[in-house]
């Protein structure tokens, strides 16, 4: 469905994203993962025809993001990191306006199937202005699925939110999975990357460093952690199995901690830094 | 069709502000002082071009407000909705043609401009001013409006920080509403200047709403205006085929 071949772009001299190359097959939650400024939103601004690429490029269904903007924009649905909603208009005029942009047929009903899908429903005509951050992201996803897209790009999409609101918006994402949108998203959060996505990128400084579902990743680099904590030192020992994290506690005089990896240890490992400071 | 709908939401949002007492009171408050401070304090005793002061002036304001409130409009509400609130990026994303944005937007600031200069010519009427309303006069004041939107469009998509847009209309708005010909004549004016002020497009609005007859001169003035207007809407529409993040 996103064929990314050797994407690059720059900033001046600033190198934003390295010759990215990958493929995203339909139907499936593709997560980009990696710190501030690994490109993960210069990656999205490309593909949902923001920005230029310096180099390389990609197809989304078949249409080049640069050459076929026109045909590929009906296609792709966008929830952008930044809430840009308009405040002063209520949720039901926001999915008005944007639907109209994409020619959206039977609107008003469209509108108000999604307001119940985003539980907004009860607050269509109150203005965005008032409502809470978790509500302005979950209209947000409704906006970016009005035009029943068959690719949707969520950039960050639980940036800010409480774990409560975050779960609920999992849910949410998982749902539109079932329903065959293919989802491209970027985010920071591990534990966001591993519950959702069925594959993940790891981005660094521009870079693609690692590339797999979460769980391979994590096998890569050791199934446990032995974390010993000596006064404000703290360090990660990766080891195959869990008899393997046993003995190895059992050498440390310090108070330790066993857990499984996850995809923030495989960034540690690639790296030699942490995912989130 | 997306025309429509961006200068519909525009409509909107503008008849939310206008509901906020605050907003309405500093988006006339130049004008309204101008009018005030001149047109009554000298008003009838001075006599200019063989009318009254306060004749003389009300076009000049009416063509003033047309030209500031346009071009705010369009020249804020892109600047921020691109730089702050990211809500210019919605038309990228979608499938809207350049040409499109650029038309929404102007409209919009036609809508606004023409607001303004019909509360300034309403209560120049009240204070006793005579004018010529005309086609001529409509026409001019329509093509003022137009124009100096298509310039908001101009800046609002180059303007790399709120404090650009306010330096755009320190160079270019301000000097153009205090030498076109809103307050004195150009006559008075040095020759040299008056030839690079002949340039500028609001000295032809003010011509168009002083004398709205039909004649050589205001087909000149009239296809000066469109020639302003037309290089700013080529721009803006190259400006957004080139954008890119």
């Amino acid at each position: 469905m996103i064929v990314i071949s050797d994407l690059t772009k720059y900033y001046g001299k600033t190198q934003a994203l390295e010759g990215l190359s990958l493929e995203i097959g339909p139907g499936e939650i593709f997560g980009l993962l990696g710190p501030n400024g690994a490109g993960k939103t210069t990656c999205i601004k490309i593909l949902t025809t923001l920005a230029f690429p310096s180099r390389g490029g990609a197809r989304i269904a078949g249409f080049d993001v640069v050459q076929e903007r026109a045909k590929l924009k009906p296609l792709m649905g966008v929830c952008p990191q930044e809430i840009n909603l308009d405040r002063e208009l209520t949720a039901y005029e926001n999915l008005w306006f944007y639907g109209r942009l994409f020619q959206t047929p039977d609107l008003s009903r469209r509108i108000m199937d999604l307001l119940e899908w985003a539980q907004l429903a009860d607050r269509a005509h109150d203005r965005v202005k008032g409502y809470s951050g978790g509500m302005q992201r979950r209209l947000l996803i409704a906006r970016a699925l009005i035009s029943r897209p068959r690719v949707l790009f969520l950039d960050e999409p639980t940036v800010g939110l409480d774990p409560q609101i975050r779960r609920q918006l999992w849910d949410m994402i998982r749902q539109l999975q079932a329903e065959g949108i293919t989802l491209m998203l970027t985010t920071h959060y591990i534990e966001e990357a591993e519950m959702l996505c069925d594959r993940v990128g790891i981005l660094n400084k521009g870079h693609l460093i690692a590339l797999d579902t979460p769980g391979a990743l994590t096998a890569r680099v050791g199934g446990y952690v032995v974390e010993s904590v000596n006064g404000f030192r703290r360090r990660y020992q990766l080891v195959p199995d869990k008899d393997a994290a046993y003995a190895q506690a059992r050498q440390e005089a310090s108070e330790v901690v066993i857990r499984r990896a996850n995809l923030e240890d495989v960034f540690i490992q690639l790296t030699g830094e942490r995912l989130s400071p | 069709m997306n025309a429509v709908t961006i200068f519909l939401k525009d409509m909107l949002l503008f008849q939310r502000r206008l509901l906020r007492l605050g907003y309405v009171v500093s988006t006339l408050f130049a004008p309204l002082l101008y009018l005030g401070a001149f047109g009554l304090g000298l008003g009838k005793r001075v006599v200019i071009a063989g009318t009254s002061y306060l004749d003389f002036l009300l076009p000049g304001l009416v063509a003033m407000s047309s030209m500031t409130n346009s071009y705010t409009w369009v020249a804020n509400s892109l600047n921020m909705g691109r730089l702050y609130y990211r809500t210019f990026q919605i038309y990228l994303q979608a499938p809207v043609a350049p040409w499109e944005i650029v038309t929404g937007q102007m409209l919009a600031g036609v809508v606004r401009g023409l607001f303004a200069s019909s509360v300034i010519l309403g209560l120049g009427l009240l204070l006793g001013s005579h004018l010529h309303l005309n086609g001529v006069f409509l026409l001019g004041l329509l093509m003022n409006g137009l124009v100096f939107a298509a310039f908001g469009v101009v800046v609002g998509l180059k303007s790399k920080s709120h404090e650009d847009t306010a330096t755009f209309t320190n160079f270019f708005i301000l000097p153009m509403a205090f030498f076109c010909g809103t307050f004195f004549p150009l006559e008075e004016l040095p020759w040299w200047l008056q030839k690079l002020i002949y340039l500028l497009p609001l000295t032809h609005t003010n011509r168009l709403l002083r004398t709205p007859d039909w004649g050589m001169e205001t087909f000149i003035s009239m296809a000066l205006l469109a020639a302003a207007g037309s290089l700013c809407v080529a721009l803006s529409i190259l400006i957004i085929r080139r954008y890119s993040e």
